[in-house]
């Protein structure tokens, strides 16, 4: 009899039927299992605790700005026009701390060396892998022109939380 | 770098952009490509929005969020029969229809993406093969990835004819883990996206209209019903996370952008400020993801998506191929729900017939 009860409570116990500290842990865990409320709840409030500390920052958006780091001499430019004896303008592109390069990557370094985007009123005309750009004949009346220095991802240059760009305007009388 | 990051003298802002080295490294959503170079100056200058840096309004935001959530969840409870009546026919045809809209939807992507027919912003068309997607140039990373705009056009004609499908959907989930491997984090936007869909053609197969099943090689796979559905979940959650990961990396932590390109769009704003907007448009895609992953409330949300993406691709004047994977799998799950449906016993046997 006795031994038959022994073996019960020990075919009991190896079947975790037994209320051991660890069933009643495990059954209770059961019961308070967390409701899909739980998740939501807590990535919302991951997020509220985190997305402000970066956003504090307030560095402008990676996706479109590559920003220099401040140890690095931040690139300065000059942009020059100069119309050619055949009638058609050039644009001359002196950087300094820059440096040009046709290759273009997925993720580019944070380093001054890419390209420039060139936009007259308003609109992308050329991406510039050289100093030097030919902008081809331009009718008569003022053009205004911005160059842009952008890196490797064609993401634009910032240096001391500023583009890296120069805007100049030609005016081409009328012939 | 580490080691430079807790030197006593490091400044505050590095520390507090140490969780974006975890995020894209490089230009990564295609929307950026649509502002103008005017938009983009003013981009570069534009302040960060209080909604977006103060814990007190994000945190009333996630509130009222979170409360019309658990509120849909109760609702889900009390209409689940109802749904269940009214999507018999859609349940039905989820394993012959489901699969089609998926396969067509992803072969029209890939022959795209492969021939440069889904250019970013300011790139000629049919000039530059992508991976998948417009970011993903193929002539950004080394020439001797090349193969993998032919790879596409493999899979593409494979899929529109719909032969060998669950090898098919194999493939998409390597090529979406090889996207990361060739294009780096930048392509964590994207893989979750094209890793779902693949596995939900393994599980479901090429559907009707395919050579699969006329020459009866769709029932290869002989899995348990229950691991079927634990890897039905598993595609949900896949989408759920990839919509998170948008939400937190793209508009949350780049907020000046998502306005740029609300600013940008014809999207209504109902004469709320752009920042209120922003976070509207923000909430609704990480509780839409949350709730994937749950598997809650999987029909609503992915009619919900289907229609933002819409609006989205109208107001911005892009192509619905952009994102005719998200539509192919959203549609496949209106039609099966949060469970994939099981073949009927008689199209078991009858393909159990054919395969002998």
């Amino acid at each position: 009899m006795n031994r038959g009860l022994s073996f019960l409570f020990f075919r009991r116990f190896a079947a975790g039927l037994w209320p051991t500290g660890a069933t009643v842990l495990a059954s209770r865990a059961r019961r308070h299992r967390p409701g899909p409320g739980a998740l939501l709840v807590a990535v919302l409030v991951a997020l509220v605790a985190f997305v402000p500390l970066v956003n504090s920052a307030g560095v402008p958006p990676r996706s479109v700005f590559l920003n220099l780091p401040e140890d690095q001499p931040a690139p300065e430019i000059e942009v020059i026009p100069y119309r050619l004896p055949s009638g058609e303008w050039q644009l001359k592109i002196r950087t300094e701390h820059f440096q040009f390069t046709t290759v273009c990557v997925a993720g580019a370094p944070a380093a001054a060396i890419g390209h420039a985007h060139v936009i007259r009123n308003g609109v992308k005309v050329a991406s510039a892998f050289h100093p030097i750009v030919d902008l081809g004949p331009l009718p008569a009346g003022r053009h205004r022109i911005t160059v842009v220095l952008r890196a490797q991802d064609h993401r634009a240059l910032m240096a001391n939380g500023a583009l890296v760009q120069q805007k100049i305007t030609i005016t081409v009388p009328l012939t | 770098m580490f080691t430079q990051l807790f030197q006593p003298g490091v400044r505050l802002k590095r520390i507090l952009t140490l969780p974006l080295c975890f995020g894209p490294s490089a230009a990564a959503g295609h929307e950026a490509w649509l502002l103008t170079p005017e938009e983009v100056e003013a981009l570069a200058a534009a302040p960060m929005p209080t909604a977006f840096a103060s814990h007190i309004w994000l945190g009333l935001a996630t509130l009222v969020g979170g409360l019309v959530t658990l509120t849909a969840l109760r609702v889900e409870r009390t209409f689940a029969r109802l749904e269940d009546r009214l999507t018999v026919p859609l349940v039905r045809s989820a394993l012959g229809l489901g699969p089609l809209i998926l396969r067509l939807a992803l072969a029209a992507m890939l022959v795209l993406a492969a021939l440069g027919g889904l250019p970013r912003h300011g790139t000629a068309m049919w000039a530059t093969p992508t991976l998948f997607v417009p970011d993903m140039q193929l002539s950004l990373v080394s020439p001797w990835w090349g193969w993998l705009a032919a790879a596409q056009i493999f899979l593409a004609g494979l899929l529109a004819v719909g032969l060998l499908i669950r090898w098919v959907g194999a493939a998409l989930i390597g090529f979406a883990v090889l996207g990361v491997l060739v294009f780096g984090t930048a392509f964590l936007s994207y893989a979750p996206h094209f890793a779902a869909p693949g596995l939900m053609l393994v599980l479901a197969g090429a559907g009707i209209f395919s050579l699969d099943r006329m020459i009866g090689r769709d029932g290869w796979i002989e899995l348990p019903a229950y691991q079927v559905q634990k890897l039905w979940r598993l595609c949900q959650i896949l989408l759920g996370a990839g919509f998170i990961y948008l939400a937190v990396v793209h508009k949350l932590l780049q907020p000046t952008l998502l306005i740029a390109i609300i600013d940008h769009s014809t999207l209504p704003t109902f004469g709320l400020p752009l920042p209120v907007m922003a976070l509207i448009m923000t909430g609704i895609e990480v509780v839409c993801g949350v709730l994937l992953v749950l598997g809650r409330l999987v029909r609503p949300v992915a009619v919900l998506l289907i229609v933002a993406f819409s609006v989205f691709a109208v107001a911005l004047s892009e192509t619905p191929f952009f994102h005719a994977n998200l539509y192919g799998a959203m549609a496949f799950l209106v039609l099966s729900g949060r469970a994939l449906p099981s073949p009927q016993p008689r199209s078991k046997r009858r393909l159990r017939r054919a395969l002998a």
